[in-house]
């Protein structure tokens, strides 16, 4: 089922959580509305849901306009962050709630409603909890019991509300390979809310950056990585080096090099560069466009290396990151002196703020 | 070492120390107040009660005007917090959930039954109900009799028992989480289906403990129950009246034999409310 969002716009009293959204989420595509919190991802994904209305702008569930439908009637399958479970119920019925409160008509026989039930428990694997109560679970599970009962109802579109907000890291993590499963499985077509980037970038079949209300950029993981369309972007994503440079003549010097700015830049002004850790060059000798910096700090836990380095007649320490392999080729020390460069750096004009 | 320790395990057990300390302290102070201001005043009572034997006290017991006035006061005071059992939820519902002008004001002026002098209530309501009274003139000539009949003194103790059940659920439906709800409505619930099956059962165990509260209150209730009685014995005498009677005649012994037939009964059913509690409880945290 094809979602679109167009021109939604929400007001509380005096404050604006969404200005004129658009968005359209294809069938059977697995979208991540990533953003800090405050930018609106939430509102927007409740009101797909409609759990909020929208003040402005229509929801369209495969082109029909869905605004006039109720919650219940619109076959959205909804996790909460903190899972919303029924306390006084046991797993099972948690589960089989979404069909008993169905109408007569509709309803199934009360065994298969309990077989269906056990069915998705098994899904996801807490089959042997069926007599529990939610609160002898763990987090994980009590997410997973959330889940299967959101699919119990058999949704076409899955929704989820900082999914993995609450939970360790490795539990996230398991949780995160098995929601891509489940949703390829099912073919379900799922929108899921969250402020991690690095969620955001391995689920995702397509990215949605907020930020105050609007849509900063929407691309595929990779798009949105290398190609940030705005600062803030940049910025929420990943870590970056921020760098105050001056725009002359449609151009801007980073580290002795050159960069062109946008088209859509202003001639000159004032501006920042953006460089990637990965995309700092490190050598030991001078090279043709490379400046002198002294290592102030590494950081070697895991694959990666960590150095902070100082520039000369720069405040900021700049971050690079190098491979353990290219580490050792150079043979870092601390305090040692070395050249840095780049090939890979976007300017943008500061914004007055 | 370990050989050692282990035999005197489960002794030193009890003696590990605390992260609270002070049970000793605490619990034993707690147990003498305990038994200053509750067990040796009851201990006294049934004590008196025991001097008539066995067979005078089963006579008083079994005494029709006793039996018609315990009859009375516990009929009435578990009609009484059934009522509140449900309107004070419906109370303490429309104070959290709704957003009005005013909600200040009547969620203060629940309490007022706490505060006003029971007497004072018990006039007030008697000489609203009574025939020629400000209600009780429309009700009489629909031939409903509420002053001076077992009916006015539900009225009575439904006054003085509202607060009990509007203040043990409304901190529990504060608490109530919002998502619960929309996950309801969201897999396809009605409102009443949500209400019913998810809200309801979610505050019973309050709304239990606010009953017994009620309840509890309304069996001693006293003072503004006497006015809008009439206490025409066999008809609306309540059973503590009827121990002040005796008192008056100087018979203590029949005073505090009903007294303590009283007591029993309230233990009884305040133990029946309690389990009935820990049951439902008990479903809600799995423990």
């Amino acid at each position: 089922m094809s979602i679109e969002v167009r021109n939604v716009a929400k007001q509380f009293d005096g404050f604006t959580a969404l200005h004129d959204v658009s968005l359209k989420v294809e069938p059977g595509e697995l979208l991540a509305l990533l953003g800090p919190s405050g930018s609106g991802k939430t509102t927007l994904l409740r009101i797909i849901a409609g759990l909020d209305f929208p003040t402005g702008g229509r929801v369209f569930f495969n082109g029909e306009d869905a605004g006039h439908r109720h919650v219940g009637a619109r076959g959205v399958g909804f996790v909460f962050q903190h899972y919303a479970l029924f306390r006084h119920m046991t797993v099972l019925d948690n589960v089989a709630f979404g069909l008993r409160v169905k109408p007569r008509q509709q309803r199934l026989p009360r065994a298969e409603i309990v077989e269906r039930a056990m069915r998705l428990l098994q899904l996801v694997q807490l089959d042997a909890f069926a007599k529990r109560y939610p609160g002898q679970l763990s987090g994980g599970q009590r997410q997973r019991v959330a889940l299967a009962r959101a699919l119990a109802i058999e949704p076409r579109v899955l929704l989820l509300d900082e999914p993995f907000g609450a939970l360790d890291a490795k539990v996230r993590k398991e949780l995160r390979r098995w929601l891509r499963r489940l949703h390829d499985e099912m073919q379900l077509t799922s929108v899921f809310v969250t402020h991690d980037q690095e969620e955001a970038l391995e689920l995702a079949d397509r990215v949605v950056v907020m930020s105050n209300g609007r849509i900063e950029q929407i691309g595929s993981p990779t798009e949105i990585y290398d190609r940030p369309a705005s600062s803030f972007v940049y910025e929420f994503l990943g870590d970056v080096n921020k760098l105050p440079v001056t725009v002359e003549s449609r151009e801007a010097i980073v580290w002795s090099r050159r960069f062109p700015v946008g088209d859509d830049m202003p001639e000159e002004g004032v501006a920042s560069a953006y460089v990637r850790p990965e995309d700092v060059e490190v050598s030991a000798t001078a090279q043709p466009g490379s400046v002198p910096a002294a290592v102030s700090h590494i950081s070697a836990l895991g694959p990666i290396v960590r150095l902070e380095l100082d520039l000369e007649g720069q405040g900021q320490p700049i971050e690079a990151e190098l491979t353990r392999r290219r580490w050792h080729e150079l043979d870092i020390k601390r305090g040692q002196h070395v050249w840095l460069s780049t090939n890979r750096a976007r300017i943008f004009i500061d914004q007055p703020r | 070492m370990a050989a050692q320790a282990l035999p005197t395990a489960g002794l030193a057990a009890t003696r590990q120390p605390r992260v609270i300390p002070g049970l000793g302290l605490s619990l034993g102070f707690t147990l003498f107040y305990l038994a200053l201001v509750v067990l040796i005043p009851l201990a006294g009572l049934f004590l008196h009660a025991g001097r008539l034997g066995p067979s005078e006290i089963w006579r008083i017991a079994t005494d029709a005007r006793v039996v018609a006035s315990l009859r009375l006061s516990f009929g009435t005071a578990i009609g009484a917090a059934l009522f509140n059992l449900v309107m004070g939820t419906l109370t303490a519902w429309v104070l959290v959930r709704y957003e009005f002008p005013g909600r200040r004001l009547l969620d203060a002026i629940v309490d007022l039954p706490f505060a006003l002098p029971t007497a004072v209530a018990g006039i007030a309501l008697t000489s609203l109900y009574a025939p020629n009274g400000w209600l009780g003139q429309y009700l009489d000539p629909l031939g409903i009799k509420v002053a001076y009949t077992p009916l006015g003194i539900v009225i009575a103790l439904v006054f003085v028992g509202l607060p009990f059940v509007v203040r043990t659920v409304q901190p529990v439906l504060q608490d109530l989480d919002l998502e619960v709800e929309e996950a309801a409505a969201t897999l396809g619930a009605t409102r009443t289906q949500a209400i019913v099956k998810v809200v309801v059962p979610s505050l019973l165990p309050a709304a239990v403990t606010g009953m017994a509260l009620a309840f509890a209150r309304a069996v001693g209730e006293y003072g503004s129950v006497i006015f809008i009685a009439g206490n025409l014995p066999y008809v609306s005498e309540i059973a503590p009246l009827l121990i002040r009677i005796q008192l008056e005649e100087y018979n203590y012994a029949g005073a505090t034999a009903i007294a303590a037939i009283m007591l029993v009964i309230s233990f009884a059913l305040l133990l029946v409310i309690n389990l009935l509690q820990a049951w439902s409880r008990r479903r809600i945290t799995g423990g």
